[in-house]
């Protein structure tokens, strides 16, 4: 069901076809899953990719923006350049065929500068600040990019693969005194 | 000079509220900027949750994460459990059988009851109305004795599994569910007398915390907020999974996306859960409960112990690296959980846990959302709107 | 009505009852704990069962739930506590009145439960004297009557509570 076909000129969904023809050269794969299509944008494109996507595809609705740390995952690495992160952005459209899409951007270690989408969409603020908090990507443009779901003191990021399951002893000592400052 | 005018001094006044307040059931908190008593800014703060519910996917395998959806929106845990079996079956490439399916839809809408009881209780408890709160768990202890004998477990059911349930319905479940569902209107009945009317609760709640569809979509809230703004969307409706294209259901949509329009949003979706019980009730299939693939579901316990292919069966899936193993690739799902869209997005590398889970969860937004719905608004609103979004903390920090 | 007096004086009119001024503090701390529900997790969930309709904590004594540290004294932690709740925890937990009782309600608040990871405490106790634990992901409302119940019989044997110790 998850198969990714090949697609054709005459099966691609139409919002494809227009993608194809607006950015020939971000667009680095594309294909059709089972309930939408899955798009890898090169990051130079990626924040006028979303807003042709959002203003003139009406895709309206800002799923999920999260991100996956490739760097056990040899095939995604090899794919795209040894790109370690890869920040996902998942949209709805409350019309058309293809309800879902799947942007997805590869991100490199050394520069982890992602345009922030806030200006398009106001949910897209914590999203950002979360996939900052787990992962260190930083989003260009946001207005307040902190820690949201880990203290502010914390170190690290924890969704990232290199960070124990069990901590670095974050759980044992911790600051007693900063709460409620 | 207007009397009135003089209430606002122009001094700023900062009130912390939460994360331990009584109306922010569990660890929300926001900080209030006020003007008198005019909310001038409002912030709110995630993060006092936060339990690490997507690194400890990384670490376990496809069911033992089962156990860890649970505790995610513990006011229905069998929604949750639904909605990422789901992701891992569509994963996977597997269809459940008809009577597995419709035994899905009945536990999550008998938990969609629970998760709407327990809002009403406790929004009416935030207002003062304490015996709306008796009423609502008087109903939901019901529901509570109906999930205990069918999955072992008050609360924390865990009872699908990839590929099927655990176990089927007890004898019996058809009587005590219709038995639930023809009471549950009268005593919804109940309620409405107590509040629809009520001049109190009207004027605390018409008008409060409204939002427009076009911002509700802007800022993302999905279920019973965003459809209480006027836009009639369902992912049962939409995008219907499992057999929910099977079922007859109206969408009930309000008009003003205030307070108000959001009970009585919810109040409906209610009665029309009732309606999506007794249409499963009818025509529940007889069959598996689950798929009758030895390489995806445990063998039954007597054949583990009775027979060496049973064994071995039961062997494989257990151990470490054998159990459930999709395909190398990602996959998002989403399922209409009581407070909006609940989406699991799985990137699996082809081994038996998952390379990463990404919970995409319906409060998140909703609680990002608040500044937008209270900021103009008198302080002791905050407490009504904060009830209306029904924010679960579990959720919303994972 | 669960008064044992110890020492009965003689018998006057019938009007009378002597007893130690200890015996009539603790029956009065028994049967009015007044709880503070520090509920954040899915036990919080069933520790309003508890005081619903159902199950009915007041029979025990225990209904009047204060939201305010400074009116109780018994703290109910019921569910997980992050790295970031914790001073939240504590300091809720220093701002209540002595004698002060500490009941750790469920697997999570007693030892992080199932989940072992970076940003839970594991375990409420090492932060806090806990005077009463309760088993189970989350534990029925009888378990948590049950530990109410507990807490009852250490004030009537006249114990003090954990935290008292320490100090």
């Amino acid at each position: 069901m998850n198969e990714e076909k090949e697609l054709t000129e005459e099966t691609q969904p139409l919002v494809l076809k227009r993608l194809r023809e607006k950015f020939p050269d971000a667009l680095l794969a594309d294909a059709e899953v089972s309930n939408g299509i899955s798009i890898v944008v090169n990051k130079e494109n990626s924040y006028a990719f979303l807003e042709y996507l959002k203003t003139e595809l009406a895709y309206t609705l800002l799923v999920d923006i999260t991100a996956v740390d490739n760097s056990n995952l040899e095939s995604e690495l090899l794919q795209y350049d040894y790109a370690r992160f890869m920040v996902v952005y998942q949209l709805y459209t409350f019309e058309g065929e293809t309800q879902r899409i799947r942007v997805k951007v590869p991100v490199h270690e050394k520069d982890l500068k992602v345009p922030s989408v806030t200006s398009l969409w106001k949910g897209a603020n914590w999203l950002e600040r979360e996939t900052y908090d787990m992962f260190g990507i930083d989003f260009e443009g946001h207005p307040d990019l902190c820690r949201i779901l880990m203290p502010d003191d914390f170190e690290g990021h924890p969704l990232r693969k290199d960070y124990p399951l069990r901590g670095r002893g974050e759980r044992e000592r911790f600051n007693f005194d900063k709460q409620n400052a | 000079m207007q009397a009135g005018m003089e209430r606002t001094t122009g001094e700023k006044m900062v009130l912390n509220f939460g994360p331990q307040h009584p109306a922010t059931h569990g660890t929300l908190r926001i900080v209030l900027e006020l003007d008198g008593e005019t909310v001038l800014k409002a912030t709110p703060h995630a993060g006092y949750l936060h339990t690490g519910f997507e690194k400890l996917g990384e670490h376990l395998d496809y069911n033992q994460y089962i156990v860890v959806t649970d505790r995610m929106n513990y006011l229905s845990p069998l929604s949750n459990n639904f909605g990422y079996v789901l992701a891992v079956e569509q994963l996977l490439g597997i269809e459940v059988p008809k009577r597995c399916q419709y035994i899905r839809i009945l536990m999550a809408e008998l938990s969609r009851l629970a998760d709407h009881l327990l809002w009403l209780g406790t929004a009416a408890l935030d207002l003062g109305a304490f015996s709306v709160f008796l009423y609502s768990f008087r109903e939901r202890e019901k529901l509570y004795s109906i999930f205990e004998k069918t999955t072992g477990a008050r609360l924390t059911t865990s009872y699908t599994r990839v590929g099927g349930v655990f176990r089927d319905l007890y004898d019996g479940f058809e009587t005590d569910v219709r038995d639930f569902i023809t009471n549950l209107p009268k005593a919804l009945k109940e309620t409405h007398t107590l509040l629809t009317r009520n001049r109190i609760w009207m004027d605390r709640t018409k008008g409060v915390g409204a939002i427009s569809p076009e911002e509700a979509i802007n800022y993302g809230l999905t279920g019973p907020c965003l459809r209480a703004t006027g836009v009639s969307h369902d992912i049962r409706k939409a995008e219907p999974y499992s057999s929910y294209n099977e079922m007859k259901f109206e969408v009930p949509v309000g008009t003003n996306g205030d307070v108000y329009d959001r009970y009585l949003v919810r109040m409906e979706e209610m009665i029309q859960s009732c309606r999506i019980v007794e249409q499963a009730l009818d025509n529940l299939p007889d069959g598996p409960f689950s798929v009758e693939d030895n390489k995806i579901m445990l063998p039954h316990k007597s054949d583990a112990y009775g027979h060496i292919e049973g064994l071995i069966h039961h062997f494989k899936i257990v151990m470490d690296g054998h159990g459930v193993q999709p395909p190398l690739g990602d996959h998002y799902c989403a399922t209409e959980s009581p407070n909006g869209e609940l989406g699991f997005y799985i990137v699996s590398d082809g081994s038996g846990t998952a390379y990463r889970i990404r919970i995409r969860p319906p409060s998140f937004f909703h609680f990002q959302a608040l500044p937008h719905m209270l900021e103009g608004g008198m302080v002791s609103d905050t407490v009504a709107v904060l009830g209306s979004l029904n924010v679960i903390a579990g959720e919303l920090d994972r | 009505m669960g008064l044992d007096f110890g020492h009965r004086a003689e018998p006057t009119d019938g009007n009378i009852l002597t007893t130690t001024i200890d015996k009539v503090v603790n029956w009065g701390r028994r049967n009015s704990l007044w709880p503070m529900p520090f509920g954040t997790a899915c036990c919080a969930i069933e520790m309003m069962a508890t005081l619903a309709s159902k199950y009915d904590l007041s029979r025990f004594g225990s209904e009047a739930i204060r939201f305010s540290p400074r009116q109780s004294d018994l703290l109910i932690v019921s569910g997980r506590i992050s790295i970031k709740m914790m001073p939240v925890l504590k300091r809720i937990y220093d701002q209540m009145p002595d004698p002060k009782w500490v009941i750790s309600m469920g697997a999570c608040a007693s030892c992080g439960g199932v989940f072992d990871t970076y940003t839970l405490i594991q375990g409420v106790d090492q932060f806090l004297p806990v005077d009463v634990y309760i088993p189970g992901c989350p534990p029925r409302p009888e378990d948590l009557i049950d530990a109410v119940m507990q807490v009852q019989r250490q004030i009537d044997k006249g114990a003090l509570p954990k935290g008292s110790e320490v100090a």
